[in-house]
Order: structure tokens, then C-alpha cells, then sequence
């Protein structure tokens, strides 16, 4: 029989609060630590205890995260979604079961590997049955697959740092597993794990987490949150690593944390701290983002720092909290009533979450209004491989603040709204230093921040921030370009959707198609935009969301004679993307369009 | 020989003259008592000799919420949005807690929309200042009740407020506020001495100043109103016209004792100063004041609960003693070695 190395897709159907996540790390961690291509993603649900979750581990030789189009490797230890996983499998898929579940297993045109889990996990510990259950799984797998034992022991290891009795009871239970299936099953499956030289070291690390440490590397000083589903482990993050790299021998912190009452005040919090001259910010989803629309549009009109991580979930409303889209975007770049528009940068994978987690400051100071990083669920909450973390190439930029007395008094017609420097970027002095005191205030202003509702003053106001918002295009990340010397179709995408692009693109080739790609990172649309649209045919704006968002903003912003170059691929169903689906959609849209 | 000497200029300890603590002209409508309370933080800042650009001026939305731009025209200030400034002043004070922060807000900022915010700003023993200008009525939007409005209250218009009103003062001390007090905006020496007190307390100050709306609040005897104007030969054909008043005279009620006040409207409400027996530090006493002021219908004043023992969010947030704003950036933002470091850690795990 014929083996497949390294390119099919394990789903482990299980029950939230069984323990079995820290049983599907262990297997990701050992995969990875054999040079294997993988991605591991959680379907978890919004509960805390027995709702089913499903985690989604696919081998990949090239390199494709995202899930694939089917599972090869079924393991069922969940009841609750026994028939319908069962079901959904292609024949000739592998089917890993707890023979103790009392389930039925009744098919017959896929490879079938009984295991008595429960009984395994019993006689191991009567008491941790239903945790051991979970590693005995991962120690079938690993006979089946021919996952090394220094592998496990390594991810035992890195994932019960020191805690002896927890590695022992997890390396006796994958004993047990890989011990009962190397005593009962032949294999009749074709799936196995082969070794890679790695060429390049790399970590696992998720979105949040790296999001967190840029934002301690940007300087942060508040953190006011309020906790949210994706966004809570980006906040924890930073609370996490506070005592180690921002607290003196004292144990005393130059960053303050607090978890406020609700989103609204959360926002209010970072707003005290940018109009006091420091760095403050704040995680959260959609929902949040809703409930502080009113100091978004504060922060925008009364030009004050603040930084917003939404680390996209489903909606609307609640929607589906567990689940990831790109369907935030408008809400940001246009938040808050009024005319507004934001700064929004986008990064796609862990090493840029952790760029823009320092950079989001700079720019948020340098521009006097609200910076929002948007990351999602898929690139928030799963593990993605990282190259390390880059050291910011150039010192914390704290913008026009004047802080000395000296340099304010040699300054000509200081106005806190005035344009000095034709940037649109005002000079702003701030509250306990005697310099140019205002009263702050979201209503109408003149150039020194008297109230006014004059004509003119509300006017030039208007167009003041709109310039400077506009002036901060090209210098926000700019897109990342693959181009085809062809020329012929375009595709824009955002975000996550990094991780699915090859696929796509793969597929696409396959067909005999060849497409440029531009990832933009930030809103406002950097120029380059423009010029990828005109260099092309035709160009597909590619997005995990239902309405098409960036393909909204971008017909409304480009030149008349290039709007109808562009087309939107939208598509989401709340799971991570799938790479063929959306080829699929890219091929649809482009024939529709050429009739 | 003209030798008269020029009149000396009064100054305080660190030898302001008050004049460093005014601010703009009002724009409240005349013989507004919130413009007492203005004059009363001008003065109050001024006697305790506080630098005047180390103030703060925090407000929300409301009639309240403007007054800041009348008094402390040295110090920076933030007129936020409606009920969130709580949210603001801690987030500020975070970056700077050697500000004295002092917050003006009114009941629909605090006993209605901001409820919450000011809630949680107790709770956490923010280190603040917090005025409720409270009316029992919404001003800018012309005369709505507020959740402070008495049962019995009576609109120009419409049915008279049947709802239970909060009373902010025995909301605080159930939350454990760590000062508590109630005045008048009439009764400068008395609100004086609150204000002077509340700035120098370390933790939460609410001090809830009774100040009626010389325009809307025209409660049940809201005909006398109508009568007094009518008797001052002042004419109300036009919807929007405000008629002026002056400013409530001063009032002083020695302690334990009532006097009642008759407002422009020509109501009558009945101060009490809580008796000098009172233990501030006895906060069932202070709720029993509160009950028994609210069954005999009359309003007790003065200090009604402090605690000093309680730690205030400075120690709660654990920050490094010099102000965030002032350490410098090479403290905020670790090495490169350290990041170095870090990635070894990730790559090795």
C-alpha cells in the first residue's frame, strides 16, 4: 500500500472540559517538533463544560494552515456528535473510536481502530479517567502515525513545565495507547508522519499572545479591558507578562491594569489615559466595539491616543462567539455617528500582531486619534508558527506632545486645534503642566478648543481631520505584493486569510489561473491599492465576511474608471477558512463577470 | 500728595491671588445656584492653596457639566461624555496620579445614565473629588425629571414624578464610600468647608449639593411659581424665556438644627445640618439621618460618613511612585536583549 506523508487532516471530536485540548497541544507540539507543516485549529463552544469541540489538525507538506476540505483521520470520543461526525466521513477515511462509549460504530467502508479509551484511562487513574481518555487518543495516534517518543515526551514536557506527577501520568497514559495499539491493530491506512529537517526554528504562538507582547514593547501604560471572547487571552497576555518585564525589585509596575465595569468605561479609561499623555488601550470583540462607539467618536473629534484591539468574532449581536470573521472592519474604519474615519491596521500573522502591537501607539500619537488593531478569532486564539519577534526598528514616537515649557514658549500661534505645520496634526500640551489649558469637549471647536458652532470654525474643522486622516496613508503598514507578470486578475485579502492564501492560490493554478496578490494592512487604503487595481484586468477583494466590507470601502474610494475592476469574493459560515471554497467562489465570480 | 496706598491684593499660601482660580463668564441661566457651587470651588482651591494648573476639571453632559469652563481657567479639564466621566478621570489618573482631580456632575449624569460609572468609581476608592450638582431635573433638555426628582414633583407640564427617587448620598455610603456629604448650593461656609475637606481626602469624595433650577424645578407649589414671577411683573408669553433671578442668598444652619429655604419657584425645602454628635465614622447612623431626613421631608447636610483607613486605587494598581506620564520611555519599552532572550525562551520550550 501506497503511504500519504504528511498531508492529510486529524479531527478529534470531544467534549468541551474533558481536558482534551491540553491532549490536542501535545500532539501538535510533537508534530511540529518533527519538522512537520501543521496547524491546529479549536472549534470550541461558548460554554464551559460538555458542548461538543472539535480541534482540526492538519499535515502539510506545503505548508497550508487552514483546514482542508475533509478529514482523513476521524477520532470519536464525543457521543453527542458521534452519528453526524461519523456521517460527514468520505470512505476510506481512518476512525480512531472509544470502543467504552456505547456507541455504535456501523460503518463498514472505513478503516476501523477500536479502543477501549475509558477502560485504559481507568485502570490507569479511576479518578483522572476522563482527562487520561484524552491522552490515550494522542498515544493511539502516535503508534498509528509514527510519532516519536522523544517528540511526546518533549510537548509532555513543554506543556506541565515541571509539574513531575502531571508528566508521569501523561507519559504513562501515552504508553498505554501507543502500547494497546501496537499490540492489537495492523495498519490498513495509508497515513503516515515522516521527520523534516528544519531549516528554519520556529515556535508556536497565538495572535493574542503576540499582540500582548508588542503592546508591552510599545510602552504600554493602561490596560483597561473588560473580558470578551476572543479577546480576554490578548488582555491576560499582557497581565501575564508584566511582572517579569515591566515591574521593578519593589514589584511595582509602570503599567496600570484594570478591568473595568463594562466596554463603555473601559474605552473612557484609555481615553483619561491619552488625554493625561499616556499610552493606554484596550481588547475586545465586536460587541465591545458596539458599546464604545460613543468614545470612539470622542477620541476622533477631541483628537486624543487611544489604542482598540477587536479580535473579530462572529456577528451580528452575540453571534457566534466562538467562531471567526472578518466583519468588524467597517464598524472600525467609519466608528462611532458623524462623519469619522479611523486608522485600522490589520496584521496577518503572529510576527506582524506583534509589530502592530508596539506600532499601534506610535501611530495613535503621532495622528492624535484612535488606532484600531483588528485581528480575529482564527489569528487571535490558535497557534500559528513564528519565526521570533523583531526589536522596533526606531524609538516610541510620543507625536507633537509639547512637555517642555521652554519649547512651548518659543512656539508662534499655539492653538490646540491649530494647524501649524499644514499636516493637519495639531501640537497638544497636557493637563498638569500649565501650558495652554483647555477644557477638552466633544462638542464644536475653534482652533484653540473654545466651544464654537460657528460655520466656519465646524468646516474647517471637518476638513482638518479628514486631511490628516488622509495624510496617514502611506505612512500605515503598507500592502504586501505578489505579483504574476500576467497581470490579468488581481486578488486583494485581508488578515487571516494569510493563511489560507497559497491554498487558494495552488488551487487556482491547478485550474491554470495565475493571480496577483495584495495583502492590505491598513485603512486608510495606502496608495499602492490604487496602483495593484490599475496594473490589473481585474480584481477580486477576498473576505471572510457575508457583505463584502473592504470591497465596500474601496468601490466608494477609487477613481470612478476603476470601480468596476473590482469585484468581492465574500463568504463566511463562522469556521476558519477553507481554501477550495473560496477558490471555488474566485473561479464562480471571475466567469460571471467575463459573460 | 495722592499716598494712598495701592489696595493689596489678597494671596494665599503659595501667594495666588484668587483670581488665578476664575474661569470664563457663565452662560447658565442667571441666579443659577450651580454658579454658587462655581464660585465655591474657586475659593475652596484657592484657601487650600492648590497650584491651579495641578487641577483637573472632569465632567459629563448636563447644565453641571459646563460649569467647569467658569471656574479654574489655569487647569486643563475634560468635558467627557454624558455619565462617562468616571471612566475618563480614572483612566487619567492612572497616567497621573499627582493631579487633583475634582468632578462636576449632575443627577442625570450620576443617579441615571453614568449610575453605573460613578458605582464603580467608589468601589475602586478612586482618589477624586466628585460634585453632584443635583436639580431633581433635566436642564438642557428642557425639564424632564431626573431619578433624583422627589414622588410629588410637578412638571409645568405633565403628571406629577410617582417614582422613587435615588438618594446618591445613602447610595455611596452602601457602597462604602469613604466621604460622604450633602449641602446646599446656598450655604457657601458649610459647602466650603466640605469642598476643602473632599480635596484633601485621599480616596473618593462624593458630595451631593442640593442646587435647584431656577427655569424647571417647579414642584407641587409650582403655581407660587407662576405667582412670583407674575408678582415680579415679569411677563411669560415666550416659551424660552428664562426669567432672572438672583442668586439664593446665603444660608447657614448651625448644626443641628433646620431652617427652611424658599426657592425662586417659591417652594420651601427644609435644611437640617447633621448634629455635631454625629459620628461620621458610623455609617447605620448616617443611613438612619438619611431615613429619618427623607420621612420628615427635609434634607440633612454636613459630613455624613469618612473613612480614611481604606486604600484608595493608587495602592490597588501597584504603579511605581513617580507619576506614569513622567517615567521615561527607555523604562516603557524593555531591551532588545530582553526580547532576544525571550525568543531563545519560545524557540527552547
Amino acid at each position: 500500500m501506497d503511504t500519504i506523508a504528511n498531508d492529510f487532516t486529524i479531527n478529534i471530536a470531544t467534549a468541551n472540559g474533558t481536558g482534551s485540548q491540553s491532549a490536542n497541544l501535545i500532539l501538535l507540539q510533537s508534530l511540529f517538533d518533527m519538522g512537520v507543516p501543521v496547524s491546529g485549529k479549536n472549534l470550541f463552544p461558548s460554554n464551559i463544560s460538555g458542548l461538543p469541540t472539535w480541534y482540526i489538525v492538519r499535515l502539510s507538506d506545503e505548508g497550508y494552515q487552514a483546514p482542508g476540505d475533509r478529514t482523513h483521520i476521524q477520532v470519536l470520543v464525543n457521543k453527542a456528535t458521534w452519528v453526524e461526525d461519523l456521517a460527514a466521513l468520505e470512505p476510506g477515511s481512518v476512525v480512531v473510536w472509544n470502543m467504552d462509549s456505547k456507541m455504535v460504530m456501523d460503518r463498514e467502508d472505513v478503516v476501523s481502530y477500536p479502543v477501549p479509551m475509558t477502560k485504559l484511562a481507568r485502570s490507569l487513574s479511576p479518578k483522572l479517567a476522563k482527562l487520561v481518555t484524552n491522552i490515550v487518543y494522542v498515544g493511539v495516534l502516535a503508534e498509528l502515525l509514527g510519532i516519536t517518543d522523544e517528540a511526546l515526551h518533549k510537548a509532555v514536557a513543554g506543556q506541565f513545565k515541571g509539574k513531575a506527577s502531571a508528566i508521569e501520568l501523561n507519559t504513562t497514559a501515552l504508553e498505554l495507547g501507543r502500547n494497546y495499539a501496537k499490540e492489537n491493530f495492523t495498519k490498513t491506512d495509508p497515513y503516515v508522519v515522516e521527520s523534516r529537517a528544519i531549516e528554519q526554528q520556529r515556535f508556536f504562538m497565538e495572535g493574542n499572545e503576540a499582540v500582548a507582547l508588542g503592546c508591552i514593547f510599545g510602552g504600554v501604560q493602561l490596560l483597561a479591558w473588560y473580558p470578551i471572547t476572543p479577546s480576554s487571552s490578548l488582555a491576560e497576555g499582557i497581565i501575564g507578562w508584566l511582572p517579569r518585564l515591566r515591574t521593578n525589585d519593589e514589584g511595582e509596575s509602570t503599567c496600570a491594569v484594570i478591568q473595568a465595569e463594562d466596554e463603555l468605561a473601559a474605552a473612557g479609561m484609555i481615553l483619561g489615559a491619552g488625554w493625561a499623555g499616556g499610552r493606554g488601550m484596550t481588547a475586545t470583540s465586536g460587541p465591545g466595539i458596539s458599546l464604545m462607539q460613543e468614545f470612539i467618536g470622542l477620541a476622533y473629534f477631541a483628537e486624543i491616543p487611544s489604542v482598540f484591539w477587536d479580535v473579530n468574532r462572529v456577528g451580528p449581536s452575540t453571534g457566534l462567539p466562538t467562531r471567526t470573521q472578518q466583519s468588524d472592519l467597517s464598524m472600525l474604519y467609519e466608528g462611532s455617528h458623524g462623519d469619522t474615519q479611523h486608522i485600522v491596521i490589520i496584521p496577518g500573522t503572529v510576527e506582524e500582531c506583534f509589530e502592530f502591537g508596539w506600532r499601534a501607539f506610535d501611530i495613535s500619537e503621532r495622528y492624535q486619534t484612535p488606532v484600531f488593531g483588528l485581528s480575529d478569532l482564527d489569528l487571535g486564539m490558535n497557534r500559528w508558527a513564528c519565526e521570533g519577534f523583531t526589536y522596533p526598528d526606531a524609538p516610541m514616537d510620543r507625536g507633537k506632545t509639547i512637555r517642555e515649557q521652554d519649547v512651548f514658549e518659543a512656539m508662534e500661534n499655539f492653538g490646540r486645534y491649530r494647524d501649524l505645520d499644514g499636516d493637519g496634526i495639531p501640537y497638544r500640551t497636557l493637563p498638569g503642566s500649565g501650558m495652554a489649558p483647555i477644557l477638552y469637549r466633544g462638542t464644536g471647536h475653534n482652533p484653540d478648543g473654545v466651544y464654537s458652532e460657528k460655520p466656519d470654525d465646524y468646516f474647517a474643522l471637518m476638513k482638518r481631520l479628514k486631511d490628516k486622516i488622509n495624510g496617514a496613508r502611506d505612512h500605515l503598514p503598507a500592502p504586501l505584493l505578489r505579483e504574476e507578470a500576467e497581470g490579468d486578475v488581481g486578488v486583494i485579502y485581508y488578515g487571516s486569510m494569510e493563511n489560507t492564501i497559497q491554498e487558494i492560490d495552488d488551487i487556482l493554478e491547478a485550474t491554470g489561473l495565475k493571480v496577483s496578490q495584495c495583502r492590505v494592512r491598513s485603512l486608510p487604503l495606502h496608495s499602492e491599492v490604487e496602483q495593484f487595481i490599475r496594473r490589473h484586468r481585474m480584481t477580486i477583494v477576498l473576505e471572510i465576511n457575508r457583505d463584502g466590507q473592504l470591497w465596500g470601502i474601496l468601490r466608494r474610494e477609487l477613481p470612478n474608471d476603476i470601480v468596476g475592476q473590482v469585484h468581492s469574493v465574500a463568504y463566511s459560515d463562522g469556521m476558519p477558512p477553507r481554501g477550495r471554497i473560496y477558490a471555488e467562489k474566485i473561479l464562480e465570480t471571475i466567469e460571471e463577470v467575463s459573460q | 500728595m495722592s499716598d494712598k496706598p495701592a489696595r493689596a491684593i489678597k494671596l494665599n499660601v503659595i501667594n495666588e491671588p484668587k483670581d488665578s482660580y476664575k474661569g470664563g463668564p457663565s452662560s447658565l441661566c442667571p441666579g443659577c445656584g450651580h454658579d454658587q457651587i462655581s464660585n465655591v470651588i474657586i475659593s475652596a482651591a484657592w484657601e487650600n492653596g492648590i497650584k491651579p494648573h495641578r487641577i483637573a476639571k472632569m465632567s459629563g453632559i448636563g447644565c453641571s457639566s459646563k460649569t467647569p469652563a467658569y471656574y479654574l481657567g489655569q487647569s486643563h479639564g475634560f468635558n467627557t461624555v454624558h455619565g462617562r466621566m468616571p471612566s475618563v478621570t480614572t483612566g487619567a489618573y492612572a497616567i497621573n496620579k499627582d493631579l487633583l482631580y475634582l468632578g462636576v456632575s449632575g443627577d442625570g449624569d450620576s443617579a441615571s445614565i453614568g449610575i453605573g460609572q460613578l458605582i464603580h468609581a467608589i468601589r475602586r476608592n478612586m482618589d477624586m473629588v466628585y460634585i453632584v450638582e443635583n436639580n431633581g431635573v433635566y436642564g438642557l433638555t428642557k425639564g424632564q425629571y431626573s431619578a433624583t426628582a422627589d414622588i410629588g414633583s410637578k412638571k409645568k407640564k405633565g403628571k406629577a414624578n410617582e417614582t422613587q427617587p435615588i438618594d446618591l448620598c445613602a447610595l455611596a455610603i452602601n457602597l462604602g464610600c469613604t466621604f460622604v456629604a450633602r449641602s446646599f448650593s446656598g450655604s457657601k461656609k458649610q459647602l466650603t468647608s466640605l469642598l476643602k475637606a473632599a480635596m484633601s481626602h485621599k480616596g473618593f469624595a462624593l458630595i451631593d449639593v442640593i442646587s435647584p433650577c431656577v427655569t424647571f424645578n417647579n414642584n407641587d407649589e409650582s403655581m407660587r411659581s407662576y405667582q412670583y414671577v407674575k408678582e415680579n411683573e415679569i411677563t411669560l408669553h415666550m416659551a424660552d424665556y428664562i426669567p432672572h433671578f438672583e442668586p439664593m442668598a446665603e444660608v447657614e444652619v448651625p448644626e443641628g438644627h433646620f431652617t427652611d429655604i424658599t426657592l425662586h419657584d417659591g417652594s420651601t425645602i427644609r435644611l437640617e445640618t447633621i448634629s455635631d454628635s454625629h459620628n461620621p465614622s458610623d455609617s447605620m447612623a448616617a443611613l438612619t439621618a438619611l431615613h429619618e431626613a427623607e420621612v420628615e421631608k427635609k434634607h440633612v447636610t454636613g459630613l455624613l460618613y469618612f473613612d480614611a483607613t481604606k486604600p484608595s486605587l493608587a495602592e490597588d494598581l501597584g504603579l511605581v511612585e513617580t507619576p506614569l506620564l513622567d517615567v521615561h520611555d527607555d523604562q516603557l519599552r524593555p531591551s532588545k536583549d530582553v526580547l532576544d532572550t525571550i525568543n531563545k525562551e519560545f524557540l527552547n520550550q
